[in-house]
C-alpha cells in the first residue's frame, strides 16, 4: 500500500500519530496549522490495521490509502 | 469602476428578483433565509446576486461553486473581512481582527487544544456533565430540551475550556455577560456591529467584564505555576507567536469566546434536532438502540476510544446535519477581482454558501426532505457540507461529533423518548442565526 495525504486540508489534530507513530509524524510549519509529515510513504503490511484507523479516525479525511496495482 | 483589463468580457452573475430600495432583500431575508436562498438558487441557478442591505452578495450553489468557494486562498476570498461582525464579540486582535500572520497562529493554538490527549480528557469531562445532568430526572417526565441542552452544552464548553474550578462557580453573572455577548451577533451585526444601539453597548461591556473575568483566572493560574489543567485555557496559556511571545489576556480571552461561539449553540441546536427526530423516526431509532445496546451492554465507560466508532448513531447525527444544519450561511469577502467560469466576482462583494441549500439539492439526495439515515453518501466531497470543507473546514468537527455521541450513547439506551407536540409540529427556528429547533422542544421521557 502506499499513503497519500491532502496537505491543504490538514489542521494538525494528530490522530494519525496516535494511531501509527511509526508511519506518521506532525510538525510545526512556518505559519498556521501543524501538517502531517509521512515517515513511510510504503508502510509494511503488519502496519494496515494501525494506517487504516489513522485514516479513518482523521477529523479531516486527510490520509488515502492505495492500493499497489502489482498482482 | 476600474475594471483590470484581463477581468473585461466577463458576465455578472444574474440578480436574484424582488430587491427593494434601501433594504434590498433583507425584509424577506429576515424572514427565513435559509428559504430565501434556496429562492435565489433556484430562480438563478450557480450563482445569484442578491442585496443584502446594501451588501451585494453573490450566492454559490452547487458542489463545483462550492469547492471554489472553500478552496480560493484567504487572501483572494477572505473570511476576516467578511466576520467583522464578530470583532467586538471576540475582541481587538482576535482572530478576525489580527494581522494575518497572528490569526494563523491563533487559530492553531485552538486547534492545538483539539489535539488527543486534549480530547481524550474532554471525553471524561462530556460523559459527567451527562450523567450528573440525569441524575436528577427520576422515572419519567417532560422536559424542554432545547433548553435543557442549551445548559448542558454551556456547562460540557465551560468545563472543556476553563476547567472545573470555573464551571462549578459558573455564577449567574457570567451567563448574563454570555448571554449579552450572544445578542451582539444578530443578523444587523452583519450590516454594522457599530451602529449606536443598546444591545450593542450592552455586548461591548460584557466583553470588558469577561475579560476581568478570564484575566483573574489566568492569574491564578501563573501563580499556581506547575499544576496541569488538560483544559483548552492551558493550551491557549502556552501557546507562543513565532517570536516566542505569549497571548495577552485580551487574546486568550478572545480565543476563549470564539471557542464558545463556535461550539456552544451550533452543539445544543443539534443535541435537540436529533432528540426529535429520534423521537419521530422510531424505526431507524430502533436501529441506534440497538447497536448502543450492543457496544455498551457491558457499561464501558464513554471514552474517547470507546465512542470513536458509532456507526449507526453516527449516520443518524449526519442526516440530522444535513436536514438541520446548525450553520446555514457561509461567507466570504472578495478582495479582489475572481473569474468564475466566465463570471466576475467583482472585488468588494460578498460571496455566500447555504448548506442548508446544498443538502436539499435532489441531484446528490433525492427526496430531499424525507429524513433518511440510509441515503447514499454523495461522491463529492462538497455537496454534504456541514461543517464547511476546504483548509477552513470547522477544526471543532469531531470534538462536536463526539461530544453528540456522548450525549446519545448514556441516554438511549436507559430512557425512552416522546414527543409532547404534534410532530410537524416542530419546525427550524433562524431567528438567532444559528439553527435550532423552535422553543420550546417539549419531549416525555420515561425509564426503559
Amino acid at each position: 500500500m502506499k499513503i497519500q495525504v491532502d496537505l491543504e486540508l490538514c489542521q494538525g489534530h494528530s490522530v494519525c500519530l496516535e494511531e501509527c507513530p511509526e508511519v506518521f509524524d506532525v510538525a510545526e510549519t512556518d505559519e498556521g496549522y501543524p501538517k502531517v509529515l509521512v515517515l513511510n510513504e510504503n508502510p509494511a503490511e503488519d502496519l494496515r490495521e494501525k494506517v487504516q484507523k489513522a485514516a479513518k479516525f482523521c477529523p479531516n479525511h486527510v490520509i488515502t490509502i492505495i492500493e499497489d496495482e502489482c498482482l | 469602476m476600474m475594471m483590470d483589463t484581463v477581468m473585461q468580457g466577463l458576465k455578472a452573475p444574474p440578480k436574484v428578483s424582488g430587491e427593494k430600495p434601501q433594504v434590498g432583500h433583507m425584509e424577506e431575508f429576515g424572514v427565513n433565509f435559509a428559504r430565501f436562498l434556496m429562492r435565489c438558487n433556484a430562480e438563478c441557478g450557480e450563482l445569484a446576486e442578491f442585496n443584502m442591505g446594501g451588501q451585494p452578495t453573490i450566492l454559490m450553489s452547487g458542489p463545483e461553486a462550492q469547492e471554489a468557494f472553500f478552496k480560493t486562498l484567504d487572501t483572494r476570498l477572505s473570511r476576516a473581512a467578511a466576520y467583522q461582525a464578530t470583532v467586538p464579540v471576540f475582541g481587538k486582535g482576535v482572530i478576525f481582527d489580527a494581522p494575518e500572520d497572528r490569526m494563523k497562529t491563533q487559530l492553531k493554538i485552538q486547534v492545538d487544544a483539539l489535539r488527543y490527549q486534549n480530547m481524550k480528557s474532554y471525553a471524561a469531562i462530556i460523559a459527567k456533565e451527562v450523567e450528573d445532568w440525569i441524575a436528577e430526572w427520576g422515572e419519567e417526565g417532560e422536559l424542554d430540551f432545547l433548553d435543557e441542552f442549551i445548559q448542558l452544552t454551556l456547562h460540557t464548553a465551560c468545563h472543556c475550556l476553563l476547567g472545573p474550578d470555573f464551571r462549578y462557580k459558573m455564577t449567574d453573572e457570567f451567563k448574563s455577560l454570555y448571554h449579552d455577548l450572544e445578542k451582539g451577533l444578530q443578523a444587523i451585526a452583519f450590516v454594522d456591529p457599530y451602529m449606536q444601539q443598546p444591545v450593542f453597548e450592552a455586548r461591548d461591556k460584557a466583553r470588558v467584564r469577561l475579560q476581568e473575568l478570564i484575566s483573574a483566572i489566568i492569574a491564578e493560574r501563573r501563580a499556581n505555576g506547575e499544576r496541569k489543567y488538560g483544559d483548552a485555557l492551558e493550551t491557549f496559556m502556552s501557546g507562543t507567536y513565532k517570536d516566542g511571545s505569549y497571548l495577552d489576556d485580551n487574546e486568550i480571552t478572545g480565543l476563549v469566546i470564539a471557542t464558545m461561539f463556535a461550539g456552544h449553540h451550533t452543539s445544543s441546536g443539534t443535541a435537540t434536532w436529533t432528540l426529535i427526530e429520534l423521537a419521530r423516526q422510531k424505526e431507524y431509532a430502533n436501529e441506534v438502540l440497538e447497536e448502543l445496546q450492543a457496544l455498551f451492554s457491558d457499561g464501558r465507560e464513554l471514552s474517547l476510544e470507546a465512542l470513536r466508532e458509532i456507526p449507526r448513531l453516527e449516520r443518524f447525527i449526519e442526516e440530522v446535519l444535513r436536514i438541520h444544519p446548525p450553520l446555514v450561511l457561509l461567507m466570504r469577502r472578495v478582495l479582489e477581482d475572481i473569474d468564475y467560469k466566465g463570471s466576475l466576482l467583482a472585488k468588494g462583494k460578498t460571496v455566500a454558501v447555504s448548506t442548508y441549500g446544498s443538502h436539499r439539492n435532489p441531484a446528490f439526495f433525492p427526496d430531499p426532505e424525507r429524513f433518511d439515515p440510509h441515503r447514499q453518501k454523495p461522491d463529492t466531497l462538497w455537496a454534504f457540507i456541514p461543517f464547511g470543507g476546504g483548509p477552513h473546514k470547522c477544526a471543532g468537527n469531531a470534538f462536536a461529533l463526539m461530544q453528540l455521541k456522548s450525549i446519545f450513547a448514556a441516554l438511549l439506551p436507559r430512557y425512552e423518548f416522546e414527543l409532547v407536540d404534534p410532530p410537524e409540529s416542530y419546525q427550524d427556528d433562524l431567528s438567532a442565526m444559528v439553527l435550532k429547533p423552535g422553543s420550546p422542544s417539549r419531549l416525555r421521557y420515561k425509564k426503559r
